[in-house]
């Protein structure tokens, strides 16, 4: 009974009666991202407070940049804009108003006439990936795959040994850096994607509307795998906390589903030719490549040092754990070219080939030094080597694993380039297929 | 469908009074009697780690502006760090004493990102208004636990530390946007929501 009270007493607190805070956005017309047959006679905005107008308030933009809005006008918590007969196309809708609280606060979404509505990122006037957006994939994929191979290093490769409690709070540490570093850069990437479709400077940026663009696949995986690796962060925490190596398998099974994150929001979710079966091999693809290299990380940066007298148990069973991910690696690596590149010649002709050129000859440089180690350094272990040996092996280690970071980095510019487009099928290839 | 925003503000305005009143319960019976049941000296902490794990839906799900998702970002990492450092001594994997700083360092990062995120200075709407006693309630407020770090068992900085919770608390169940303060509401602030 005494529960019971103390839960109503709860709930009572929390639920005293309802009211809204920030101004915010509440529906547009016509909505985000919806094909309209008939050119709209207005464009409204409703929001949950009093605003204000600006000169240039609304803007309705074609592909050209050509604006088909009239003088915004307001009235309380509404705003619109007559706008002028639009021809079928792709509109950009930029709005800003002050809101009662005295912010200026800015969006952008989108809409088609006769045609589908562009994501909102390629709106008018957005400029496209960056080399900044690069970087911060990179350090995405990179801190990812530290954790996933981590994680999969201390549960596959150190499983049922005596792992010393200073090595496993490295781990651990380790673990919840490459979490911690993939939340940053997940908000990192979110907000530059953001910044590039609503083209304002950083001060207006602020207090910009970001909503349509957490409306965008991008956005769904942004929020998914955020909240995902939050969880994941709190198991990883757990597992040191109270010492126990169970938290430690749904964290991995977790981080390994939410990479599919990077394929649901990717090339292979949108692009002419893709289908579940090319997302599923992106997602293993991505996945066995972070077991592989993130593993490596782990390995080389915290075990070969941490615990000199698990080193050759360690590299046996990586060695075993690299072979069945690089496997992965190549077949769904091997499928995905044949899906986005339809020429053999668009390797070398098509920037999005060259880039996968360098790719595969990254790749092919890890394999090869991967190979060596599995082949001629794995038997030197096995009949016992001496310090200075192992310190050798150490640092070719960390020499295959710079090239597998570099391979990531790599991957977050392919990720963000566009791949050829595909050929239209002839009537007769058409009736083939079908 | 996303939640009002005020009801999260209510949410964790009672989770805060909870870890007031937790705090405060150990403040006055000493710590002796209040962890004679050993799940209760992880009761407060693990509430605020917890706080720090509901903070991130709220940060991803609240997208209408740029700074409103970095504030609520940074309060679930500090929330998180503050707590899981808190929740590492207690349960005695932590050993050093320099970890009870994450919690000032909470405090400065909260009261920090209350004050930037609420630029305006309408203190006739008590949702500006408050988000400024908010935040520079939390800036002060850093000073007790910073001293907690060095006299862990003084029973003034316990109270203290207790109390400024449930005035914390209690503010943000006071806050709303367009509500009037000292019984004035300037016409510029828009209409009262009730």
């Amino acid at each position: 009974m005494r529960r019971v009270l103390f839960v109503t007493a709860l709930a009572a607190l929390v639920v005293p009666g309802s009211a809204w805070a920030h101004a915010t956005l509440r529906s547009t017309t016509p909505p985000f991202g919806h094909e309209l047959q008939l050119t709209p006679h207005r464009v409204a905005f409703h929001f949950d407070q009093i605003v204000k107008v600006l000169p240039g308030g609304i803007e309705v933009l074609n592909d050209k940049g050509v604006n088909f809005a009239g003088t915004a006008t307001v009235n309380g918590q509404n705003m619109s804009a007559p706008v002028k007969k639009l021809p079928a196309g792709a509109y950009t809708v930029r709005w800003r108003a002050i809101s009662a609280d005295s912010h200026v606060v800015s969006g952008v979404w989108t809409f088609g006439v006769r045609v589908p509505a562009p994501a909102v990122n390629d709106a008018y006037g957005a400029g496209g990936p960056t080399a900044q957006e690069d970087v911060v994939r990179w350090v995405w994929f990179l801190s990812i795959a530290l954790a996933i191979g981590t994680l999969a290093f201390r549960l596959i490769c150190l499983r049922g040994v005596a792992v010393p409690q200073a090595l496993d709070r490295k781990l651990a540490v380790t673990a919840g850096a490459g979490v911690v570093v993939a939340l940053q850069a997940g908000i990192a990437a979110f907000s530059l994607r953001a910044e590039d479709a609503l083209q304002l400077p950083f001060g207006r940026f602020l207090y910009g509307d970001l909503s349509p663009m957490a409306a965008t696949r991008f956005g769904y995986a942004f929020v998914v795998m955020t909240l995902g690796y939050a969880v994941v962060l709190a198991l990883i925490y757990l597992a040191w906390l109270v010492d126990r190596q169970t938290f430690l398998y749904p964290a991995l099974v977790l981080a390994l589903v939410l990479v599919s994150g990077f394929s649901l929001s990717g090339h292979d979710a949108v692009d002419q030719g893709s289908s579940w079966l090319s997302e599923l091999a992106d997602w293993v693809h991505i996945g066995a490549a972070s077991l592989w290299i993130g593993g490596l990380v782990a390995m080389v940066g915290v075990a070969w040092r941490g615990a000199p007298q698990l080193r050759g148990i360690a590299f046996r069973r990586f060695s075993e754990l690299a072979t069945v991910s690089i496997v992965l690696v190549l077949a769904a690596g091997i499928y995905l070219s044949f899906v986005r590149l339809p020429h053999f010649h668009d390797l070398w002709t098509v920037g999005y080939g060259q880039v996968l050129l360098v790719k595969i000859g990254l790749v092919c440089a890890a394999l090869a030094w991967g190979g060596v180690h599995k082949f001629f350094v794995a038997r030197v272990l096995e009949r016992g080597a001496s310090e200075g040996v192992m310190a050798r092996v150490g640092r070719s280690l960390a020499g295959e694993m710079l090239v597998g970071v570099a391979v990531l980095l790599v991957a977050a510019i392919l990720v963000d380039s566009r791949p050829p487009a595909q050929p239209a099928k002839t009537p007769a290839a058409a009736a083939l297929g079908r | 469908m996303e939640p009002p925003a005020e009801m999260i503000h209510w949410l964790f305005a009672m989770l805060l009074l909870v870890l007031g009143l937790c705090l405060l319960s150990e403040a006055i019976v000493g710590r002796e009697v209040w962890q004679a049941r050993p799940w209760r000296k992880y009761l407060w902490p693990g509430l605020a780690f917890g706080m720090g794990i509901v903070m991130w839906p709220v940060m991803t799900f609240f997208t209408n502006s740029a700074i409103h998702m970095y504030a609520h970002g940074s309060w679930a990492e500090v929330l998180m760090l503050a707590g899981g450092a808190e929740l590492g001594l207690v349960r005695g994997r932590l050993k050093s004493r320099w970890w009870r700083l994450t919690m000032p360092l909470a405090f400065v990062v909260t009261g920090t990102a209350f004050i930037v995120h609420e630029q305006n200075a309408w203190y006739f709407a008590r949702s500006a208004f408050l988000h400024h006693l908010l935040g520079w309630t939390f800036l002060v407020a850093a000073v007790i636990p910073l001293g907690m770090t060095f006299r862990p068992r003084s029973m003034t900085l316990q109270s203290a530390f207790a109390l400024t919770f449930v005035v914390l608390a209690a503010m943000l169940f006071c806050d709303r946007d367009l509500a009037p303060v000292f019984g004035h509401l300037s016409p510029l602030a828009g209409v009262p929501h009730r």
